[in-house]
């Protein structure tokens, strides 16, 4: 019995798609890419609502130990030593823009009289809209 | 003398389009981050020295303890039974105020928890539409 001798085909991986890919990815990449004004890590409190927030935001965290940051959305955030500079910050800031919403990034651990007394600032400084940002809650 | 014509390519050097493009794959894939962009809107009141005088006893008060334990009109209270102790009031009266006092050890997740059960309530058709979170400053000078 004759057997056929065995072909043998070359160890080549088809990299023709690769570049297709590779740009796919660099669109989703850029598409989704974002800067990020405040790098606070905090455990954000979670619910079940969640609105979109307005990009370009002013941003004001809180973190567990209740070290205040502070951000006008267009530039990186920056520690406050008391809840007096968040007054006079969002003062500037709604001097600036009356309209610009404000978004509270705070830990979820953090006592709330921390949190009241940054939202007593904002509302002296007249901000009409603050955003309470969290993670997602199931149902 | 003897002159030799170069020939030159009219194809478009493509051997390191490759490396370009996993260059900025890696830049995009470490510079990214998928921020949280969503959170629970609070319109804040206009601040007046002369706010409106609302009858103490016409609102409901939901007190938060330090411990994150819940108190409504003054009676213990699990949060999910807060939307159905409101249901009959806010059916009597659609306006009913609705105060959350968090104490001031009280955690901050509390306070957000107890918020977006009484924002969800309009899906179960409690709608709760006068939330009101006064800060110290504002109990301080007003409460009574």
């Amino acid at each position: 019995m004759r057997v056929a001798a065995t072909r043998t085909s070359p160890a080549v991986i088809p990299t023709a798609s690769m570049a297709d890919i590779a740009f796919l990815l660099i669109i989703f990449f850029m598409v989704t890419f974002t800067i990020e004004v405040d790098k606070t890590q905090v455990t954000l409190p979670r619910t079940v609502l969640r609105d979109e927030i307005p990009k370009k935001a002013a941003y004001v965290s809180i973190t567990n130990s209740g070290l205040i940051k502070v951000s006008d959305g267009e530039q990186m955030s920056a520690p406050v030593p008391n809840t007096d500079d968040v007054l006079s910050f969002a003062a500037e800031v709604i001097g600036r823009d009356p309209t610009k919403e404000f978004v509270l990034k705070a830990d979820e651990n953090v006592r709330y009289e921390h949190v009241d007394a940054v939202i007593d600032a904002l509302k002296q400084a007249r901000v009409k809209v603050i955003y309470l940002l969290s993670a997602q809650a199931t149902e | 003398m003897k002159f030799v014509k170069k020939s030159v390519s009219d194809e478009i050097p493509t051997s390191s389009m490759a490396d370009i493009a996993f260059l900025l794959i890696i830049y995009f894939m470490v510079t990214t981050t998928f921020a949280a962009t969503r959170g629970l809107d609070f319109a804040l009141p206009e601040e007046d020295d002369q706010p409106p005088v609302v009858e103490k006893e016409e609102a409901v008060l939901i007190q938060i303890q330090p411990g994150g334990d819940l108190l409504v009109d003054n009676k213990p209270m699990l949060i999910t039974d807060v939307l159905d102790y409101l249901k009959p009031k806010l059916e009597r009266n659609p306006k009913k105020p609705v105060i959350i006092r968090p104490d001031q050890a009280a955690p901050y997740g509390a306070m957000v928890r107890v918020y977006d059960e009484l924002r969800r309530g309009a899906k179960r058709g409690v709608e709760v539409k006068n939330i009101s979170i006064p800060t110290q400053r504002e109990i301080d000078r007003f409460w009574y």
